[in-house]
């Protein structure tokens, strides 16, 4: 299946209209441009080996230290019973397989509302299976991925429709490709572990969550070009206080002499700067392939979307305080910080 | 005060005519013997129309004395080279042209032209850029890349690097036009850094149904300095280099990026990433999209388009809206 074809000479702008919406937390857009609603047969369909149904959530109440609440977009799962409105989580519901298996994204989406799409980030599949909307289309109905990943490691899946605005609002979620031995067992025949961390950070600019899924695909100016966060959150949690504090799996207890595996995702869009509190850890992949030769390090610096995979031998007990700078883009001024922890103990 | 009519307004597609087809893809050929390159670059300036009906001013290393260049012309030379570099400065206002650690044409004062002559050392890619009122002018357009080609190779970008088949540059950049207004008026910028448009090598994105889209000279995801095309096995190597200030993170699909270097240094291990960090300020990264297989597609595929674009997605937005406008192209598997 090829991508939608260019043409040289049109100049129509498609449109979607939405309606309704006005409860629905996101479904105000007044008209949708440069989106293409559709939901085609998947080529070479073949039986899967894990599927995952998701559906969408744009009514997701994240609440802060604050006690403020701000409103979060995701995917929710349907369990394959149909019905497009979601029990969404931010973030969204992991997926996690192991290398080699052929596995099914079934997404299902309300196109009357709004649309949306599955990109599942550092995983290289075919075109129709790679779900960038505009450019291919945007799923109205049921659309199913099928991929098939063969390089065990961390990724992340997010929605690549007005991407700017949907990724920022929540809907993404992780994807761990585990070696055929499966989990406990991050490179095959080389590196185990006994305990995970994930550290999924991310900014979020509250003004951003008051706008429509298609805000500014017709070329309004709605600020989408400035991020100015105001919270900062690690793996669906407020981590400028106290919440991702003793907070496993954000947080960890290891017992001297195991192994702790932190699956680190840079999830915003400002540069990020990771300090592991005195902790040495081994990188032994990023973005999904292995290093060839693992670096020892106490802190890491990230931009948008790489992974890291982190292994930790503590070998002295105490607490260890991990936290990590979002840092604006242009001054590399601190924005905000999270934090977790690292309990070591005999 | 310059009068805004008295500035040639150029469309997009007039920009990028008069450098399409100047650098694509490149298959280099080695010479055995050094050769004198002479290049000519018109210092020019004008309004450039964006997809948002802004006007916004830019100055450029331009190929003609009517036209504007953004970026300006991207070439490659052999180690040893003599290259020669006359640039006529069509200006009121001083400029420069400077290659670190290469040449430096000190002061062109407005309406003077220079020829710079230097010896191309070692190898690797950089930006040629405009010193004076350092970052302004260069972030308005007075910016393009080179390439210098090791001695005797064909298909590496360092000695002992992993090869290639075919090269080209991708020039990124960061536009506030209120700090292009005010270089415009021969003042210093005296706002918050707040850029609207986000370019790969001059040129927005134009998704299908939009204006200019599958335009060459228009839409960057079709333009032939930054699309790649290739077949299984087409390594390619992209010399990536960032006009603008704002950190980049460059996202290819279907296949990882081989990292080679990050900022003129060679880097001791090679990997390979979905995501490569590119600092602002004339940050510079080397790459090798290898064209293979995309790993992970099922059944498996050798055909296929992909895009290329900045995961920082305030950069694929246009004048605060209109996502996929800004800063991307496509991969194309043939």
């Amino acid at each position: 299946m090829s991508r939608r074809r260019s043409s040289t000479t049109t100049t129509t702008t498609t449109t979607t209209t939405t309606s309704g919406g006005g409860g629905m937390g996101g479904g105000m857009g007044g008209g949708a441009c440069y989106i293409y609603p559709a939901a085609p047969a998947t080529p070479g369909l073949v039986s899967a080996d894990v599927t995952y149904n998701l559906n969408i959530d744009m009514q997701i109440p994240l609440t802060m230290d604050n006690g403020t609440t701000v409103n979060m977009w995701g995917f929710g799962s349907d369990g394959g019973m149909g019905g497009g409105m979601g029990n969404g989580t931010f973030p969204s519901p992991p997926m996690r397989v192991n290398a080699g298996t052929i596995v099914h994204t079934v997404l299902n989406v309300q196109g009357g509302m709004w649309n949306h799409t599955v990109h599942h980030h550092g995983i290289e599949p075919a075109d129709h299976a790679d779900g960038v909307g505009h450019i291919t289309w945007d799923v109205d109905g049921v659309y199913t991925y099928q991929w098939r990943p063969m390089h065990p490691g961390t990724y992340f899946y997010h929605c690549h429709t007005n991407t700017v605005l949907h990724a920022e609002m929540g809907m993404y979620g992780a994807i761990i490709i585990d070696p055929p031995e499966g989990p406990g067992t991050l490179i095959s025949g080389k590196v185990t572990y006994d305990q995970e961390a994930f550290w999924v950070v991310d900014e979020i600019d509250s003004r951003w969550h008051t706008l429509p899924w298609d805000a500014g695909t017709c070329g309004q100016d709605v600020g989408l070009n400035r991020l100015r966060p105001n919270y900062f959150v690690i793996t669906g949690v407020d981590g400028s206080g106290t919440s991702a504090m003793n907070n496993p799996p954000i947080s960890a207890t290891v017992q001297i002499g195991q192994k702790l595996l932190a699956r680190y995702i840079c999830a915003g869009y400002h540069p990020q700067h990771i300090r592991f509190g005195g902790l040495t850890g081994t990188v032994y992949i990023s973005d999904g392939r292995e290093l060839p030769r693992p670096i020892n390090v106490t802190e890491l610096r990230a931009v948008s979307a790489e992974r890291y995979d982190i292994i930790f031998e503590p070998t002295q007990t105490g607490n260890y305080i991990v936290t990590c700078d979002v840092l604006d883009w242009i001054t590399g001024k601190v924005l905000g910080t999270v934090k977790t922890n690292i309990t070591v103990t005999r | 005060m310059i009068k805004r009519r008295d500035f040639l307004r150029f469309s997009m597609a007039g920009l990028a005519s008069a450098a399409a087809g100047a650098t694509g893809l490149v298959a280099w050929v080695p010479r055995a013997e050094a050769a004198t390159i002479n290049k000519t670059f018109y210092i020019t300036e004008g309004l450039i129309t964006q997809i948002t009906g802004e006007d916004v001013y830019f100055m450029g290393y331009s190929s003609s004395s009517t036209s504007l260049n953004i970026p300006g012309e991207s070439f490659i030379v052999q180690e040893g080279d003599s290259v020669n570099i006359t640039i006529i400065n069509t200006l009121g206002t001083s400029h420069s042209f400077v290659i670190d650690g290469q040449v430096d044409s000190g002061t062109i004062a407005g309406g003077a032209s220079k020829t710079v002559s230097f010896t191309a050392k070692g190898y690797g890619s950089f930006m040629y850029y405009d010193k004076i009122n350092s970052p302004y002018n260069y972030m308005c357009g007075l910016h393009g890349g080179m390439g210098i080609m090791p001695s005797g190779r064909s298909n590496q970008l360092y000695p002992g690097s992993p090869t290639f088949v075919q090269q080209q540059f991708w020039v990124f950049n960061d536009i506030d036009p209120a700090w292009n207004s005010r270089v415009q008026n021969r003042q210093t910028p005296n706002t918050t850094y707040t850029p609207r448009y986000f370019t790969l090598n001059g040129l927005g994105g134009r998704p299908p149904g939009a204006p200019g889209h599958g335009d060459p000279t228009i839409d960057n995801m079709h333009d032939p300095r930054s699309a790649l095309h290739g077949h299984i096995g087409d390594r390619t190597l992209i010399r990536v280099m960032n006009a603008g200030k704002c950190m980049q993170a460059v996202h290819t699909h279907a296949n990882h990026m081989e990292w080679l270097t990050s900022n003129g240094k060679n880097r001791s291990d090679i990997w390979k990433k979905d995501i490569i960090p590119l600092d602002g300020n004339r940050g510079r990264i080397d790459v090798i999209y290898p064209f293979e297989k995309p790993s992970d597609a099922y059944p498996p595929v050798t055909k296929g388009t992909y895009p290329m674009h900045l995961h920082t997605e305030m950069s694929q937005t246009a004048g605060g809206g209109f996502y996929m406008f800004g800063s991307m192209t496509d991969i194309f598997f043939e």
